[in-house]
């Protein structure tokens, strides 16, 4: 009597040959000193971090071109070598272990949202591998005790605020807001620009009166508005990614709460972030790192030519990405060299003692890779959104109390 | 005051859901079918929705005209083509798996037509609200609101006033009686799916002019609905409709406590507390207990 | 003794081929990231067979054992960096734990049959999707948990090799546990559950405490499993860890490879968890992927609920013209339903 199990026996020797066959076809790398440079990157382009995602792509391609178009790095092209990782911490980490064990690219560079960053610079750092990323800004990717990983940006997340908070609390007594109320996402990135004013306001004596955190998938948030607009505080502040900002300045709209201030992060320096409210953004504050018309050497050359490449200018996203390029261009010049091995270990010496012009302005990073500095901070004026602090590089003065939206 | 505001939140939000745990548990009473793709296919109606409003620039309400008999065929189909020829034994397990690959496949279409990048209409009225006893009633809510009001109502009417209402209610209660008194139950079976799926294009249509939305946000929605229809009682949809008003209530009502994500949990301490107490659901419904 | 060279045949071949395939596999992998990919296919292996202690032997079909799983590697990572335990001893207790939990969960969902027993299992990846999302002075909410390292130091490629066995070992473990229910008395009530529970329970078997049991069963191993997963992985994250995606993936294994066979879901999740990684690397920016899932799920339930490789088995029988209703096992119902098609052929 034959047995179904019998073939079943057949069917999973079968299969484990194919398995080891089908594994068996890795590919064996080339001329390693005068071929491309091939730069590994994992992005989200699905999944919920898509949209930021494909900024930092486009940064990324801005700087291969804009590079490759001047010859190079060490005389040879740049070639990048990009995979989706469906904003999954999964897949994020099976992606740089293709990237550098099985495609054996030269360098490697960070994902997109800070939760993504620790599980990947985790792979680089046991392969030792150094580690520039755009996006990891919360202050537990620095405590991780890594060596190979620096922020390609100003400030991490807990200082975007430090330039309003100093305003804020240099105002007169009689000004000064007293009672906030703070809504962050409960993600590091998020969570980090809103807590981060929280301590120092809180410090300087102002009274938190509601404190909400809520999941990234939150898609109601009447009752938070609810709460918030019950308590009635001088100011809110929006520890935000970009639609759920949206959706909680919409729904403070829609029950007429009415701050003297408002600050929401990410969100308001989105393109789309006008229409979205209904041009309803008088007033509105955000940090942010990148502007457009800063007046670093290399930032007019990255505008210019991302909109010839693009046909829009480049937003932070896209600086990011774009400075992350920077960052790794630099070390490679300086350590001459860009492969796995040693040469990796000299990338980030050089790093962690010297300091790099990028389109953010110069960048240094201390020994766990935070960079120092701040963010700036802007605001809606009319229907634009302008720099209003810090005073050296203010486009227009801060409006306090804000007008109504 | 931050209570009343919540009540009307909470009814305003419990009312939509009301709508769509009366699709749901209408499947299950037709055919013991635990239909998982049926906020799925609330999502993709939001979808259409939003695209006619991004794309055409007409008001998304328009869009039921075509989302509403779309997804009535689409119910047809569903319930003839596909869960009709599961074999009857295996019928709930199957029907699950099935219903639960259509889900995902409608949440990958979605995400390769529209992206995973959230969405949300904009509409001219979208921030409008108006003042009740001194609580905001956001316009768009309210709209959203009376859309599932007067479908729930519909669905009332036509299935107490109609011949067609008599001979679902009778495929419901007992199939094989309603074959004998000459009620064609397959084609009852089939209609009554589509009058289902119906009510989740008029659900997504209500829910896109408020919330945002995104392809795998029916996992979202599927939980606290199944939650809906143990307690309110398998099959049963005026249960369905009261325990979608008292959850939702309870939900809006407990987030000034407990904050946004806990209060979620209300539905699910539920549904545990409906499971372990009292299998068959706290307002009717006979059926749950055997499956 | 025919019987036992049957058995030896269909069980004990391929227990060889698989202990052999295990015991290669890491040196014939040509790099670390086919190393890892094996590791991934291993962790579904014994996810798909610890579902199966569920599935296969009672029919309940749960699409919430991706919950078990995020359980235990929660469990495991925080035991670790909570109660100071050594990496290993939280993995076991983990496990004990979760199967402790899973008495009162069992207990909630093994009362009701077939649909509210889906609901329920789908409810637990939701809630706990919940809780731990938001319980985050414990949990680290959103920002994830980092499991601390069992082999500090260790370069990545052996870190690799090592789970590789530690995964190999647990599926060896996970089989012949199922193989030596397959043939006690104790299997043998569960099985007359899967084909009528209630004709099995007038005939006196204690249904409910031998649903719970098993379900506890399989809700160790699949703790084991995601326990593991939290070592080898290092990072947990609530929306990762506790994913409906994850239980209809293992349940797409073990149907595919059919759930009435000792190695079914090993073959399954073999063909499934290759496949993924395929599809990744080849249409990996498009979410095309759960379209594929979606289709398989719905073709595999459709036109082959036994299995790719029974419903391959009975054709091939058919095409010889052989009388297969003698090996197959029959329920009651597929009986019945021959018999109706049969009155409906001679009608």
């Amino acid at each position: 009597m034959r047995s179904p199990a019998r073939r079943t026996t057949w069917a999973v020797a079968l299969s484990a040959t194919l398995f080891l066959t089908a594994c068996g076809g890795g590919d064996d790398g080339g001329d390693k000193a005068t071929g491309p440079i091939v730069v590994g990157i994992s992005l989200p382009l699905t999944g919920d971090f898509s949209e930021p995602g494909k900024g930092v792509q486009e940064g990324y391609e801005a700087w291969a071109k804009i590079t490759n178009d001047k010859g190079g790095l060490l005389g040879r092209q740049i070639e990048l070598k990009i995979l989706d990782d469906q904003s999954n911490a999964d897949r994020v980490v099976a992606d740089y272990e293709q990237l550098i064990g099985s495609d054996q690219v030269d360098l490697v560079v960070g994902p997109f949202s800070t939760r993504l960053v620790v599980p990947s610079a985790r792979v680089a750092q046991e392969y030792g591998m150094l580690f520039v990323e755009p996006a990891g800004a919360a202050a537990e990717v620095f405590n991780q005790g890594f060596k190979n990983l620096f922020y390609a940006a100003p400030a991490v997340a807990d200082d975007h605020y430090n330039h309003l908070a100093e305003y804020l609390l240099a105002l007169p007594a009689g000004q000064k807001p007293t009672t906030v109320a703070y809504a962050a996402m409960d993600d590091p990135f998020a969570q980090g620009t809103a807590y981060g004013l929280k301590k120092k306001l809180e410090a300087g004596g102002v009274k938190t009166v509601v404190d909400e955190v809520y999941p990234p998938n939150t898609t109601d948030f009447g009752s938070i508005a609810a709460k918030i607009a019950a308590a009635k505080p001088d100011m809110v502040v929006g520890g935000s990614q970009y639609q759920d900002g949206v959706n909680l300045i919409v729904a403070l709209q829609q029950l007429n709460y009415q701050p003297k201030l408002a600050a929401f992060s990410t969100a308001p320096t989105n393109p789309e972030f006008a229409k979205a409210i209904g041009n309803k953004t008088e007033g509105i504050l955000s940090p942010t790192g990148y502007s457009q018309d800063a007046p670093y050497a290399s930032n007019k050359e990255f505008v210019e030519k991302f909109k010839a490449q693009f046909g829009q200018a480049p937003e932070e996203d896209q600086a990011n990405g774009y400075t992350t390029g920077q960052v790794v261009g630099a070390a490679v010049e300086a350590a001459g060299c860009a492969e796995q091995g040693e040469c990796q270990q000299k990338l980030i010496d050089w790093l962690h003692s010297n300091t790099v012009e990028t389109v953010v302005g110069p960048l240094k990073w201390d020994a766990t890779g935070k960079p120092q500095g701040a963010h700036m901070i802007q605001q809606w004026v009319g229907d634009d959104i302008k720099i209003v602090l810090p005073a050296d590089a203010k486009e227009a003065d801060l409006v306090y109390p804000k007008p109504a939206w | 005051m931050l209570v009343f505001q919540s009540v009307i939140l909470g009814l305003l939000l419990g009312g939509l859901y009301a709508l769509l745990a009366a699709g749901l548990t209408l499947y299950f009473g037709i055919m013991r079918v635990v239909m998982i793709a049926h906020s799925a296919f609330l999502i993709l109606a939001a979808y259409l929705a939003w695209w006619t409003n991004e794309r055409l620039g007409i008001d998304p309400l328009l869009s039921l005209v075509v989302t509403v008999p779309l997804f009535f065929g689409a119910g047809v189909l569903l319930q003839r083509g596909l869960l009709s020829r599961l074999r009857p034994a295996t019928l709930t397990m199957m029907s699950v798996l099935i219903t639960f690959a259509i889900a995902l496949i409608i949440e990958g279409l979605l995400g390769y037509a529209f992206s995973g990048t959230q969405r949300r209409i904009q509409l001219g009225y979208g921030t409008a609200s108006f003042d009740l006893f001194g609580a905001r009633v956001a316009v768009v809510k309210l709209i959203a609101f009376g859309l599932a009001v007067v479908s729930l109502a519909g669905l009332y009417l036509l299935m107490k006033r109609t011949q067609f209402g008599w001979a679902l209610r009778a495929t419901i209660q007992h199939q094989d009686a309603a074959r004998l008194v000459g009620i064609d139950t397959e084609r009852t079976a089939g209609f009554g799916f589509g009058l289902g799926l119906a009510t989740a294009a008029v659900g997504g249509t209500a829910l896109s002019l408020d919330t945002t939305i995104y392809p795998s946000l029916h996992w979202h929605w599927i939980g606290p609905l199944m939650a809906i229809i143990v307690v309110g009682g398998l099959g049963s949809v005026p249960g369905a409709a009261a325990a979608a008003l008292v959850l939702g209530l309870a939900q809006s009502l407990l987030q000034i406590p407990m904050g946004a994500t806990w209060a979620q949990t209300v539905f699910y301490v539920a549904l545990f507390a409906t499971l372990a107490v009292r299998p068959q659901g706290f307002f009717g419904g006979r059926l749950a207990q055997r499956f | 003794m025919p019987n036992a060279s049957k058995s030896l045949l269909s069980y004990g071949v391929p227990a060889l081929v698989l202990v052999a395939a295990i015991a290669v596999f890491p040196s014939l992998a040509p790099n670390p990231y086919i190393l890892s990919s094996g590791v991934i296919v291993l962790n579904w292996a014994v996810l798909a067979t610890a579902w199966n202690f569920v599935g296969g032997f009672t029919g309940y079909i749960s699409l919430g054992h991706g919950a078990l799983a995020g359980l235990g590697g929660y469990a495991t990572g925080l035991l670790i960096t909570k109660a100071d335990l050594p990496s290993f001893v939280a993995l076991i207790a983990a496990a004990v734990l979760v199967a402790a939990l899973a008495v009162p969960i069992g207990f909630a969902a093994l009362r009701v049959r077939g649909a509210s027993f889906v609901i329920v299992s789908i409810a637990l990846v939701l809630i706990l999707l919940l809780v731990f999302q938001s319980w985050s002075s414990l949990t680290g909410g959103s920002r994830g948990l980092v499991v601390p390292r069992p082999f500090p130091g260790m370069l990545r490629p052996e870190h690799h090799r090592v789970f590789f066995f530690l995964y190999g070992g647990l599926l060896l473990i996970a089989l012949a546990t199922w193989w030596l229910l397959d043939r006690s008395r104790f299997g043998m009530g569960l099985k007359a559950i899967r084909e009528d529970e209630d004709k099995a329970e007038s005939l006196g078997t204690p249904t409910f405490a031998y649903k719970l049991t098993v379900f506890v069963i399989s809700a160790a191993f699949t703790a084991l499993a995601g326990g593991l997963y939290a070592l080898w992985f290092g990072d947990l994250d609530p929306v990762f860890q506790f994913s409906v995606l994850t239980g209809s993936y293992v349940v797409l294994m073990a149907l595919l490879g059919g759930v009435r066979n000792l190695y079914g879901p090993v073959l399954g999740a073999i063909v499934v968890g290759i496949a993924l990684e395929y599809f990744k690397v080849e249409f990996g920016n498009t979410p095309l992927h759960l379209v594929t899932t979606g289709l398989l799920l719905g073709l595999v339930v459709m036109f082959m609920p036994d299995g790719v490789i029974p419903s391959l088995t009975t054709l091939v029988q058919r095409l010889r013209k052989r009388e297969d209703s003698s090996i197959r096992e029959m329920s009651a119902a597929d009986l019945a339903e021959q018999r109706r098609e049969r009155e409906a052929a001679n009608s």
